[in-house]
């Protein structure tokens, strides 16, 4: 009896989502006993309960919802402009070595500069419109993603091209038809890296920048909760946040490899 | 249909050295014939093989095709490779076949396509694999849906790599006895490379001995043994000695 | 013993030392107030013509006079908020700031009060859009830099919106956050921001460009004058350090008074800080608007707009937001 009892135990231990579930009640518990220990403000650290007051309002007031969604239609379509030109810069360099170096020392110097770093440059050139946002969005997805995908051009078994090329294909229909989808795991990785920095950098963009209309994203929500000391409204935009980049990353991205790498056969 | 193969000759560039790989090398291919290549390893077989689909350029010499010269890999030569993943991952097996009948042909519905390929997914035995994916298959399955991807385009001729090699002994005969009642049906000519005698013996109806260092033509010996065929068989062991005795 | 060290005994030892690690950092949060109070002031420096008695405070050394054997540092701090997240970690112990700031730090359970006040200073909204002459005439398409929401300027824009168009929150989504040399770049360049809620000396550069002109001042607004930026201390630093709090209020006097009387020694001390001439300088102290007083005007006001606008929830006199009442009847 007491044997079943320890095995169903471990069992539920051992389930992924159980554990995550288990370590956040554990982290929510130490939170609220700081915060009654009164070891700091309520103004730096709020109780849970206010936050989640503070969660439910803002939510019922609908300025949450705008906000988050005004926040995902720009990175989606940062995101959709962004895989479009990884996949030529790619191509391009798959095609031309002449090519391959300019897109080489684009990335050197491109890539390790952060986003924000170039708003205020950005915004002198785009204005202050949401183009710069976007910009930003771009310029963060682009350089880690065209890595990736050029590298998983590079590493597709020479087989692959050689059969193209016996069918008589085209370069385009190649690099269509078959590098792509051969080279998708390595794509895959790229938009996961691509997708964390264009959020981080979004977030960020939006603090500085501030709003354009009605619309400021889930950082000015953040950045005006701020100013005006609503702490655990600042907490409700955090914990959004964190939602949808686990939302993402675990939901969105993991069943598209389901739907695709792993039904064949191909994760890396 | 002829395929000719004047002079042809070719030097592998190292990072110390050049080295010749083949040299000389002249010999025809005559429609439905079935020609083994058989040599030591080597001896460049492979390599002549890539050279008559021109995946790789020689260095002096012409390759002919009804009296047209060739230089790009085309339809009508298609390869069958020894690896296992010569077959795409992301499609089943009924569309890894049907997407070279469909590509080039623009006025051909997918619909038509999938017809005509569950009819060489038959011809190698594979009812009922259609939807399967690649990695779902043994290596045996897929060097079968190989070959029909091959065969689904009609070309003339059929390039095979070793296309058994890596395969158990049963599953080798099975696939041996499929292609040639599959070159017997239908009117295509196959160059087949093999590095196993018996399998030379048990296939072809011509057998091209290659000497290595660098690789040349030794001798062309003919195989007009009465099929079906087996080691058993008289004049069977006959053949494999003059074979092995060149080697 | 040495058994501790091995395997799983080790992990077990390394947790145990990262908790007690944790938990004293945890505590000694808390604790470090008690260190050595008083003996320091931890004071937020800013920039800018309406702080300029801080810098003739530093220059003069009139802290350390008035405060001999106290430990006097100045801090970077960029904007109003960070002088709030400052003081609620306990990292500084006087600021400046304008008063909308002040009433909504405070509204938030701030211990903090004004301990003086510093400057009247012009703020202007300046834009350069040739049909724009009144807040009516402002389209969707138009932006108003401004430095943050919940500012002196933002607040004084809601007050003449509600004035003249009914709606304190009619303009709000034409705001966009800009400090004010981004903003009058922006301004300046003709394809940014349409309007700017300047101070000087930006007010003047702008001005300067005829394309440029006036909407809306912010004396008009207020129908009157008022205090622009008031020191204010945290309550720490009043109960537990009165001596070096009066020797604050002091300094501030003093160094107003000197301006007041010296203002031409001023012009020659503050122009290389603001990278002017001896007389623009000058011009900018003695300009219309601009003047130094320990008085707090306007507080009010500003308080029942903020109230009935819901920015804050109480409303607050002036008594109740001054440590000590004596000093604001100068």
């Amino acid at each position: 009896m007491i044997m079943i009892a320890k095995d169903k135990f471990n069992k539920l231990f051992i389930n992924k989502i159980f554990i995550r579930i288990f370590w956040m009640a554990i982290f929510m518990l130490i939170w609220e006993m700081i915060y009654l220990s009164h070891s700091f403000s309520p103004l730096i650290l709020p109780s849970l309960g206010t936050i989640l007051k503070s969660m439910y309002s803002n939510l019922l007031s609908g300025e949450l919802i705008k906000e988050t969604l005004y926040s995902l239609n720009l990175i989606f379509k940062g995101l959709g402009i962004g895989i479009i030109i990884s996949i030529t810069l790619a191509s391009l360099s798959f095609v031309s070595k002449l090519f391959e170096g300019l897109v080489e020392t684009l990335t050197a110097i491109a890539h390790p500069l952060p986003g924000i770093a170039l708003l205020p440059l950005i915004i002198l050139w785009l204005g202050a419109t949401p183009h710069a946002i976007v910009f930003i969005i771009i310029h963060s997805v682009v350089w880690p993603l065209a890595l990736n995908t050029y590298s998983g051009f590079k590493s597709i078994p020479k087989v692959y091209r050689q059969i193209g090329e016996n069918y008589e294909l085209s370069i385009l229909q190649i690099i269509y038809h078959i590098l792509i989808p051969a080279s998708l795991p390595y794509f895959l990785t790229g938009l996961k890296i691509g997708w964390a920095r264009a959020w981080r950098a979004l977030i960020s963009a939006e603090m500085i920048f501030g709003a354009t209309g009605e619309n400021g994203g889930l950082g000015w929500f953040i950045f005006k909760r701020r100013v005006f000391m609503d702490t655990p409204g600042i907490f409700a935009g955090l914990i959004v946040i964190v939602l949808i980049g686990i939302l993402v990353e675990n939901l969105v991205i993991v069943n598209l490899e389901k739907l695709t790498i792993r039904k064949w056969g191909m994760s890396i | 249909m002829i395929l000719e193969m004047k002079n042809l000759t070719k030097s592998f560039k190292g990072s110390n050295s050049k080295s010749l790989v083949l040299e000389h090398i002249n010999f025809n291919v005559n429609r439905r014939d079935f020609l083994c290549v058989v040599g030591p390893s080597g001896c460049g077989k492979s390599t002549l093989l890539k050279l008559i689909a021109c995946f790789d350029k020689f260095d002096s010499g012409s390759i002919l095709l009804n009296n047209k010269v060739v230089t790009a890999p085309q339809l009508n030569r298609i390869m069958v490779f020894q690896e296992f993943d010569q077959l795409f991952p992301w499609k089943t097996i009924v569309e890894n076949i049907a997407f070279p009948i469909r590509v080039n042909n623009i006025s051909m519905s997918k619909k038509e396509s999938y017809e005509i390929a569950k009819k060489y997914i038959s011809m190698v035995n594979l009812n009922n694999y259609e939807n399967y994916y690649p990695h779902e298959l043994s290596g045996g399955m897929k060097q079968r849906v190989a070959i029909a991807r091959a065969l689904a385009i009609n070309p003339q001729i059929l390039l095979m790599d070793e296309p058994f090699g890596s395969l158990d002994a049963q599953t080798r005969t099975t696939l041996q006895e499929m292609l040639i009642e599959i070159w017997e049906q239908t009117n295509i000519t196959i160059i087949f490379v093999t590095h196993d005698i018996h399998e030379a013996i048990l296939l072809s109806n011509k057998i091209l001995v290659m000497d290595k260092n660098p690789g040349r033509v030794k001798k062309i010996i003919q195989n007009m043994l009465p099929r079906p065929r087996n080691p058993m068989q008289p004049g069977f062991s006959d053949i494999y000695y003059e074979v092995y005795n060149l080697l | 013993m040495t058994k501790i060290f091995q395997g799983k005994y080790k992990a077990i030892l390394l947790i145990f030392l990262y908790f007690l690690y944790f938990s004293s950092l945890l505590m000694g949060c808390s604790h470090k107030n008690e260190e050595k109070v008083t003996e320091r002031l931890r004071i937020a420096e800013q920039y800018g013509l309406a702080y300029a008695p801080l810098q003739i405070m530093k220059t003069n050394k009139i802290l350390e006079k008035n405060l001999p054997s106290i430990e006097i540092s100045w801090q970077q701090v960029s904007n109003t908020t960070a002088i709030r997240e400052a003081m609620l970690s306990n990292k500084i112990d006087a600021g400046f700031m304008a008063i909308p700031p002040f009433l909504i730090g405070l509204d938030k359970g701030m211990e903090w009060k004004i301990a003086s006040g510093l400057s009247y200073s012009p703020t202007k909204l300046i834009t350069n859009k040739n049909n724009i002459k009144s807040l009516k005439d402002f389209t969707k398409e138009d932006k108003i830099a401004l430095p943050q929401p919940g500012s002196v300027q933002h607040i004084l824009l809601s007050m003449a919106c509600e004035k003249e168009l009914g709606d304190s929150h009619k303009l709000d989504n034409l705001i966009l956050t800009l400090s004010h040399p981004d903003a009058m770049n922006s301004l300046l360049s003709g394809n940014g921001v349409t309007a700017h809620f300047a101070s000087p000396p930006y007010i003047g550069e702008e001005l300067k460009d005829d394309k440029m002109h006036l909407v809306l001042d912010g004396r008009n607004v207020m129908e009157g004058d008022f205090t622009f930026i008031v020191g204010v201390t945290t309550k720490e630093l009043y109960t537990k350090n009165p001596k070096v709090y009066y020797g604050f209020v002091k300094s501030i006097s003093e160094a107003i008074d000197f301006i007041n009387k010296n203002t031409e020694k001023s012009a020659e001390i503050l122009a290389p800080l603001y990278n002017l001439s001896k007389e623009e300088t000058y011009k900018l102290l003695t300009a219309e608007g601009n003047k130094y007083n320990t008085k707090v005007e306007g507080l009010e006001k500003f308080s029942q707009f903020m109230l009935k606008n819901k920015y804050i929830s109480k409303n607050y006199t002036l008594k109740e937001v001054l440590w000590n009442d004596n000093d604001s009847k100068r």
